[in-house]
């Protein structure tokens, strides 16, 4: 079954110029999903469209088969999270917990429940020891994990990653790809992340690139990798790892491509 | 910029801290009214004496309800000079050529200065001691009962705790824009008034966008989480009035009291 499934889908905002074009695809239930593409390719739009906030020109989304519209998009906004790019403009609470409780409130859970919810979710991103600190007081990584565990606490089958790390520094960007990806492992959770970096989009399962508001590409990381100077043309890079491995290939160092650190590393300690 | 008080709560551990808001609210309201009553010295004292005991107890320092009124140092100029301009009456104190400062101007300064500081220091002991969260679910339930005349008192309380909560996100944001200004050229303390003007709008006109933008993203990521203002909600934080609340209300109900008596009565005026 189909986690996400979008068909024929156009947008434009001043009802003249589609930024969106009879864009089709479909996202598995339980995969990791990475969209990518240049600066105004339409990928935040996507986003924006997916989760109801923008109503599409012509084509229709249907999230776990069901159609989104405006008499299903409360009871779909149940199953979808969404975490945003600048971590400042979505930190609704005074502090974690309240910020936290917000998305709890707004599903009607009991008063008396909430507490659990709230340290538990807190828990899951690292966050249990900041429960009544301010918003001013994190750093983006720790507030952009405020947000995660904000839609962590309703449980939702699909999370919406919207260039969610692009504001933060290297050790925040690091610590929520980590999250991502221990939140892919749990609970067969759908993720859509929408993403410049491509050492993240290695990892993903699936991978759709947007060009001017076009679907150009999809398929695996490496099926999308092989596309080398397409993506060049995008403004786009292949990640390090993929380029330290195609060298080791080359100098017949090892015999197989891998795009990942990971598997970088592993393939060298296998030569040992 | 990051030294303006007025708006920022202050997470101390007090007694006021500890208050119910809607508690807090009332006692601002009450002593509001009592402000604008004309009650003379007294009056004033009295006031002026249960702020201090309020500040006292909230933890909060003198220094910091200081810095909040700084915003408004130069209004108060502007008020003596044109008082001092404009008031002919009284008796002359200064006297220099053609020109006289008569007593009245002083007193009338006087009265709107204190009472304008003390309605700042108020809303700053409100402000520092409650959540912009708490604030809301308080004047949410003390507006509750004017719903069935059509008052929106949860759309209303979600306004005023959203501009709570971005004021430091916004002074912050400010004192980025100026950094930035500056760094391009744009001189904000120095130069004539049209020179002023436009180093201002430098500064305005972007932090209105930037402002624009934060709340369409604000209600992007309020609306994702399911927020619906005409929609039902459970809440996390359930209000309760101890003792302290009620001792608080009382007080300020006396100093209302006692500025209503000295009003009519006119002792000590």
């Amino acid at each position: 079954m189909d986690a996400i499934r979008v068909n024929h889908l156009s947008f434009s905002y001043d009802g003249q110029t589609d930024v969106i074009k009879n864009v089709s695809f479909s996202i598995p239930k339980g995969s990791y999903t990475t969209i990518i593409g240049h600066n105004g390719s339409g990928k935040s739009t996507i986003a924006k469209l997916l989760i109801g906030l923008m109503e599409p020109k012509t084509g229709t989304i249907e999230i776990l088969g069901k159609e989104l519209n405006e008499a299903s998009l409360y009871e779909l906004r149940d199953h979808v999270g969404i975490v945003f790019q600048n971590p400042d403009n979505q930190f609704i609470g005074s502090t974690v917990a309240d910020d936290i409780a917000f998305g709890l409130e707004n599903h009607c859970v009991p008063q008396k429940e909430m507490q659990t919810i709230i340290e538990e979710s807190a828990k899951k991103v690292g966050m249990q020891d900041y429960l009544n600190s301010e918003p001013t007081k994190l750093s983006g990584g720790q507030k952009q994990r405020v947000a995660i565990a904000g839609i962590l606490a309703i449980e939702p089958e699909i999370i919406i990653f919207d260039e969610s790390t692009s504001m933060l520094d290297p050790q925040g960007k690091a610590s929520i790809n980590k999250q991502i990806k221990a939140l892919h492992s749990q609970k067969d959770r759908t993720i859509l992340s929408i993403t410049h970096d491509m050492e993240e989009v290695a990892q993903s399962d699936f991978v759709i690139v947007l060009k001017d508001g076009v679907v150009r590409l999809t398929g695996t990381p490496m099926e999308i990798f092989e596309h080398e100077k397409e993506l060049e043309e995008m403004k786009l890079d292949i990640p390090f790892a993929l380029k330290i491995s195609k060298k080791l290939v080359d100098e017949n160092i090892t015999d197989k491509k891998v795009c990942t650190l990971d598997e970088v590393v592993d393939q060298l300690w296998q030569l040992k | 910029m990051n030294n303006i008080a007025l708006g920022r709560y202050m997470p101390l551990n007090s007694s006021v801290h500890r208050m119910d808001p809607r508690a807090k609210i009332l006692i601002l309201l009450l002593l509001m009214i009592a402000i604008f009553i004309p009650a003379g010295v007294f009056g004033y004292v009295a006031i002026g004496l249960f702020i201090l005991f309020s500040l006292m107890i909230s933890k909060l320092k003198i220094s910091y309800a200081l810095r909040a009124m700084k915003p408004i140092f130069w209004m108060m100029i502007f008020l003596l000079v044109v008082n001092v301009l404009v008031i002919k009456t009284g008796t002359p104190w200064i006297q220099w050529g053609w020109f006289t400062v008569y007593s009245d101007a002083i007193y009338q300064t006087l009265y709107i200065v204190v009472r304008l500081m003390f309605m700042i220091v108020l809303t700053t002991i409100l402000t520092a001691t409650t959540k912009p969260l708490d604030l809301t679910l308080g004047i949410e339930k003390l507006l509750k009962p004017f719903e069935k005349i059509g008052v929106p008192a949860h759309i209303i309380a979600m306004m005023i705790s959203i501009a709570l909560r971005f004021i430091p996100t916004l002074i912050e944001e400010t004192q980025r824009i100026m950094n930035a200004q500056a760094s391009r050229g744009v001189d904000f303390e120095n130069g004539g008034l049209k020179e002023k003007v436009f180093s201002i709008l430098s500064l305005i006109v972007p932090l209105f966008v930037s402002s624009f933008d934060r709340a369409e993203q604000l209600a992007n990521a309020m609306e994702a989480r399911g927020y619906d203002p005409n929609k039902k909600r459970t809440r996390y934080k359930v209000l309760k009035m101890t003792g302290l609340d009620i001792v608080g209300m009382t007080g300020s109900i006396c100093i209302l009291g006692i500025c209503i008596f000295i009003c009519i009565t006119k002792i000590g005026m």
